[in-house]
């Protein structure tokens, strides 16, 4: 793995720390300001600044170092949170992840000297507030020396410092001073070895000069855990004592020491009593150490903390997108292998239904298990939100609660990729045209602060997601008299509610009175249509005066399968995507009007959509060619409003995987891809909008009755 | 020494884990990798080690509760522990000590200094 790729891995885990921050931080301002979330804030934010310092990222680091001290200090409880506290970390992780932002771009740091200020003077006062910490057991000095008792960390770095300054010593014979040893039981404990410590010795220049082993009891009496040995070595005399002190730092008071030529070996401290050396424990009682029996206190409630977690919390791996998307891929063959091999055996008159059933149930299986792998929760595109209101409310001066209900929803990654900026796009424009000013609120009789509400669910094998406001609604009358003004739709057009609502998504459409620059920036609500449209989505609005608006998002679960109407024109076999499917029907008698010498118009509840003989867009001799002969789909398109496609027959309803009909073969107008039927067979999937937009000649399109005929008028 | 020193590294940040285990398996260490103390100690359930590094700060089980269970277990409770993270307070080295670390690493770190450390350690 290349340091490229560590750092990749930095960036993506950056992107989660701000998302747990955040998360966090929207809990404790709703008043969950348990230890667990609090840590949660802390522990994102800590894990940024680690790796901003192990990257070389300093002002990130320094930033961080900023925050993570304030964090700390709410973490022990010396700050208490109060909204304005929550206030300032929200602005301080906006601003930390512009310092990410700018680490991974490489661009100039965000200006925080303010913010650094500001959190600084929010800290607990006195600074660390070590005082207020629960003290850890004290642990006795080394008792022959103290006069370097200060440090008893067990600080590697610069112990090894000195370590590998010591390896060159050449020890000469003459001038050596002793230092007197004995490792006590507690030196063989934390996985510390004396025999390490003793080569370190060793490797200063160190040589034994006694050993004592007087105090080494009968084999019977033995433990392996006491310390019976005293050692008496010669170091050179330009070797430092705190050289060797540091060698013990790790052991601590685990292994008496005695420097100089004045001093002895140190006595022995046995743990057992009854042995010869009857002296009580020098030991905390905290620190008794050996007794396997008894485990401290800590480690025998460690495991009730964490109960069930284990089966439950985010074990993960990282696995290339690519490799993923190979495994859907041949899952998908996978699929249409066993319904090749399914039709092929049911023709021959082979009837394995019990093996064939099996063998297609453990497919569906494996296919489901395979896309829910790329499915991910779609809480990562909501925690996004709130750093938007706090942005929106900064420019706009409007004040939003947001509400969000089912961020665990999954859908399929690049779904969710691509969500990010139509919804952005929606709770901008929710803020901007939707909820009104405070002042206007009150007079309306609502709370000054607006709601918005963001809800996910699946229904019927695809997503829904709901970005609703409690604000005034659409203004219709403005809308239409905008459309009419922008030459849209026709000053004497009769258009419904619906119609006109729908209005906003025609391009250049702009409501708002004042262009701001948040929501009314040239891309509009058309951007957002398309945008969904592109993941096989749909949009809708539903408005209601004085009360709110709320756009419904219908999206597919994955882009790799996609549900299809199969049908058939002459001799083909066509796939028409079931998201533009809005109905099929066989027209009664009357229903199919004709309009001039070719074009037919079909009747549907009152209103007269076109219709399409699919045999004449193809270019096909075969094929129905009257309503009568065949069947009509109804399609919704983005560009043409509704069309009825006629064909001789609906086959099946079915899933089917997309093949590129661009990279196997070039781009062909009308068609959006290929794929391979049950049987074998590779049919095209019709590409409604660019078939019906084809089909139709630009001055027979009505625009009269369909509100989002908009293609002229852009 | 003929045998390679296995090290487990245990991290809840990826990024940190495989600045490890670069530095550590491009000096010849053996390393496995744990994303917080509970799935260490599911690991070291199934596993030798040589040497343990932790993170202090993870979530689920945190760097002091994973050194407290290992020592407080019998399997490995004699593996050196090495305690990897930006906290250096006094306090924090106290604690890790009164659990049972065998020594301490500031993070970031430098790689000839880790692998010294390691090497230090690992019996």
């Amino acid at each position: 793995m290349s340091p490229e790729e560590i750092q990749q891995i930095f960036f993506a885990e950056c992107e989660e720390s701000l998302s747990a921050a955040e998360a966090g931080l929207a809990a404790c301002r709703e008043g969950t300001q348990d230890a667990d979330t609090v840590n949660a804030v802390f522990r994102a934010v800590h894990s940024i600044k680690g790796g901003a310092g192990a990257f070389g990222y300093i002002a990130l680091q320094a930033y961080t170092h900023t925050f993570e001290t304030l964090l700390s200090d709410v973490r022990e409880g010396l700050v208490a949170i109060e909204p304005k506290l929550v206030d300032l970390l929200l602005r301080a992780l906006d601003t930390l992840s512009d310092h990410v932002e700018a680490a991974q771009e490489g661009g100039a740091p965000p200006p925080d000297a303010a913010l650094i200020a500001e959190m600084e003077a929010a800290m607990a006062v006195g600074g660390a507030g070590s005082a207020h910490v629960a003290a850890p057991e004290s642990e006795p000095e080394p008792e022959p020396a103290s006069d370097s008792g200060e440090d008893f960390g067990l600080d590697l770095d610069a112990l090894l410092d000195d370590l590998t300054g010591g390896f060159d010593t050449a020890a000469p014979e003459h001038s050596r001073w002793p230092v007197h040893l004995r490792p006590r039981a507690g030196a063989m404990r934390n996985g510390s070895e004396p025999l390490l410590m003793l080569r370190e010795i060793a490797a200063l220049g160190g040589q034994v000069e006694q050993c004592d082993v007087s105090q080494v009891p009968p084999l019977d009496a033995l433990s392996v855990a006491e310390g019976y040995l005293g050692w008496t070595f010669s170091l050179p005399i330009d070797v430092a004592e705190d050289a060797v002190r540091e060698i013990f730092d790790f052991i601590g008071d685990d292994c008496a020491l005695a420097f100089g030529a004045d001093e002895e070996i140190p006595p022995v401290e046995l743990l057992s009593p009854g042995i010869e050396c009857a002296a009580p424990p020098a030991e905390p009682a905290a620190h008794s150490p050996d007794k396997p029996a008894a485990p401290p206190p800590a480690a025998a409630s460690a495991p009730a903390q964490v109960p069930a977690a284990a089966t439950t919390a985010g074990q993960s791996i990282r696995i290339d997108l690519f490799k993923l998307d190979r495994l859907i891929d041949l899952v998908g063959e996978l699929v249409i292998a066993q319904a090749m091999l399914d039709q092929r055996l049911e023709g021959a008159g082979v009837t394995a239904t019990e093996e064939l059933s099996l063998l297609e149930s453990l497919t569906r299986d494996i296919q489901e298990s395979a896309m829910s792998i790329r499915a991910q929760p779609i809480g990562s595109v909501f925690s996004r939100v709130p750093r938007i209101l706090r942005d929106l409310a900064s420019t706009t001066g409007k004040h939003v609660k947001l509400d969000v209900f089912g961020e665990t929803t999954e859908l399929d990654k690049t779904v969710i990729e691509r969500l990010g900026e139509p919804l952005t796009h929606l709770i901008r424009n929710a803020v901007d045209h939707g909820i009104e000013t405070a002042e206007e609120r009150i007079a309306a009789g609502k709370s000054p602060e607006g709601t918005l509400t963001l809800s996910a669910e699946h229904r019927s094998g695809r997503i829904l997601i709901s970005i609703g406001d409690d604000g005034a609604g659409i203004n219709r009358e403005r809308v239409l008299a905008k459309a009419i003004e922008k030459g849209i739709v026709s000053a004497d057009a009769q258009l419904s509610a619906e119609e006109i609502d729908n209005l906003i998504f025609a391009p250049g459409f702009s409501t708002a009175q004042v262009v701001s620059n948040i929501s009314g920036r040239g891309v509009g609500m058309d951007v957002v249509r398309q945008n969904v449209k592109d993941l096989g989505g749909r949009i809708t609005i539903e408005s209601t005066p004085g009360k709110g608006t709320t756009f419904l998002l219908t999206l597919p679960l994955t882009l790799a399968i996609s549900d299809g109407m199969i049908v058939n024109v002459g001799d083909q076999t066509l796939v028409v995507p079931l998201a533009h499917v809005v109905e099929s029907l066989r027209p009664e008698e009357g229903a199919v009007q004709g309009l001039g010498s070719s074009q037919a118009m079909l009747n549907v509840r009152g209103r007269f959509i076109p219709v399409i003989a699919l045999k004449d867009a193809l270019g096909s001799p075969l094929g129905a060619t009257s309503p009568e002969e065949g069947v009509l789909v109804v399609v919704d398109t983005e560009s043409a409003g509704q069309a009825a496609l006629l064909v001789d027959g609906i086959q099946d309803q079915r899933q089917f995987v997309i093949k590129s009909l661009a990279t196997n073969f070039r781009v062909v107008e009308g068609v959006a891809g290929a794929t391979i039927l049950g049987d074998g067979r590779v049919a095209l999937i019709v590409d409604v909008d660019s078939l019906v937009a084809c089909a139709l000649p630009p001055q027979d399109r009505p625009n009269h009755d369909r509100p989002n005929h908009e293609r002229h008028a852009a | 020494m003929s045998k390679t020193t296995r090290v487990l590294t245990v991290d809840d940040s990826a990024s940190m884990r495989a600045l490890l285990n670069h530095a550590l398996s491009t000096n010849g260490f053996d390393v496995a990798q744990a994303d917080d103390g509970m799935s260490a100690l599911e690991w070291l359930a199934a596993n030798e080690v040589d040497v343990v590094i932790t993170d202090i700060n993870m979530p689920r089980l945190d760097g002091f509760g994973l050194i407290e269970q290992v020592r407080g277990g019998t399997r490995h409770r004699d593996r050196p522990i090495l305690v990897l993270t930006t906290e250096s307070s006094d306090e924090k080295k106290a604690r890790a000590r009164a659990a049972g670390a065998t020594g301490w690493i500031v993070k970031p770190f430098d790689t000839d200094k880790l692998v010294a450390a390691v090497r230090r350690v690992a019996h």
